[in-house]
């Protein structure tokens, strides 16, 4: 037996949003398994509290408005103090929408906007401070979507929040690469979670089958994006920056 | 909701409807623009709908109602 495991996270410290359910609950528990202390972010207070329960090593929630740039950046300042600095951050909170063009507004698409894309910029913000940063290698994951890349209806708000996310991974990966931040997101498919579930009562029964065979290798678990943001989390994942890394059984290789 | 017949005659592009207006009837009447008065009845009345009631209301009037019964 060997102990060699460049996958671990023994000794960082990392910020999760969207941590009380779905995508962010099953990252939560498995980067607590490969030894990262947590720092979990979300609305929902007592989701967050049913995630930490999960969680195999130090979990600290704390429960806010991701869009009050003001509080967030109070809140993770103050909390890291007691904490401890951050190594990496894995920004999952997110919000769907499925507003056909003609019922579309600019008031839907900036609430969007302000959830799924300004957030993830505070944030990346926030984490590469000085003062919230761990130095050393740093690793910042976001996660977008496959219509981030490819279209679909009634989707313009949404997609245009997560393509943005894009240009954002891109952007901050040479603007932090002086600081040894790495920067890269996730596209997922679609991932039985509440969201889908959500999604589904918009739509008749067939709604779920019909996005089931999109997907070569069927609909995703919460898990299967777990994984994939450990690895981008990892140091086995330190020369991988500005990446966009398609996690989606086989959604966009068609 | 004084201007919801307004609002539902722009989603059904058409220049005005009436209570008894069948909704399969109209001639854009598909999965969209059930997803249009989804998002018409959340946004401006904070009603939540879902596929099937709205296509269970049947009539202009019959959409009217169920939003009524929502907000």
């Amino acid at each position: 037996m060997t102990d060699f495991n460049p996958l671990s996270l023994c000794g960082k410290n990392i910020l999760i949003t969207g941590a009380a359910s779905g995508i962010g609950r099953a990252t939560s528990i498995i980067l607590s398994k490969l030894g990262a202390n947590l720092l979990l972010l979300d609305l929902n207070e007592m989701g967050l509290q049913e995630t930490i329960a999960q969680c195999a090593a130090k979990a600290v929630g704390i429960a806010l408005d991701l869009t009050d740039s003001q509080s967030l950046k109070e809140k993770v300042v103050s909390e890291v103090n007691s904490f401890g600095q951050l190594h990496g951050l894995a920004h999952i909170a997110g919000k769907p929408c499925m507003v056909p063009l003609k019922s579309i507004t600019q008031k839907i698409c900036t609430e969007i906007f302000h959830i799924n894309t300004y957030s993830a910029i505070e944030l990346a913000k926030i984490f590469s401070n000085r003062l919230v940063f761990a130095g050393g290698h740093g690793s910042i994951v976001l996660i977008s979507s496959v219509y981030g890349l490819v279209g679909s209806a009634a989707n313009i708000a949404y997609a245009t929040s997560k393509a943005a996310l894009h240009g954002a991974t891109k952007s901050l990966a040479i603007e932090l690469a002086s600081k040894n931040i790495r920067v890269n997101c996730i596209a997922p498919g679609f991932v039985a979670t509440n969201m889908l579930e959500k999604n589904s009562s918009l739509f008749n029964e067939e709604y779920t089958n019909t996005i089931s065979r999109l997907h070569p290798l069927g609909l995703g678990e919460p898990e299967d994006i777990a994984y994939a943001i450990a690895f981008l989390l990892s140091d086995a994942a330190k020369w991988i920056t500005g990446s966009i890394l398609n996690v989606d059984g086989g959604f966009t290789a068609q | 909701m004084e201007n919801i017949l307004n609002e539902l005659a722009e989603i059904l592009e058409v220049s005005g409807v009436a209570e008894n207006d069948k909704l399969a009837n109209f001639e854009c009447w598909d999965s969209l623009t059930i997803l249009s008065i989804i998002a018409l009845a959340s946004e401006n009345y904070e009603a939540t709908l879902s596929n099937k009631e709205v296509v269970d209301a049947e009539t202009v009037g019959g959409l009217i109602s169920l939003i009524k019964s929502k907000c």
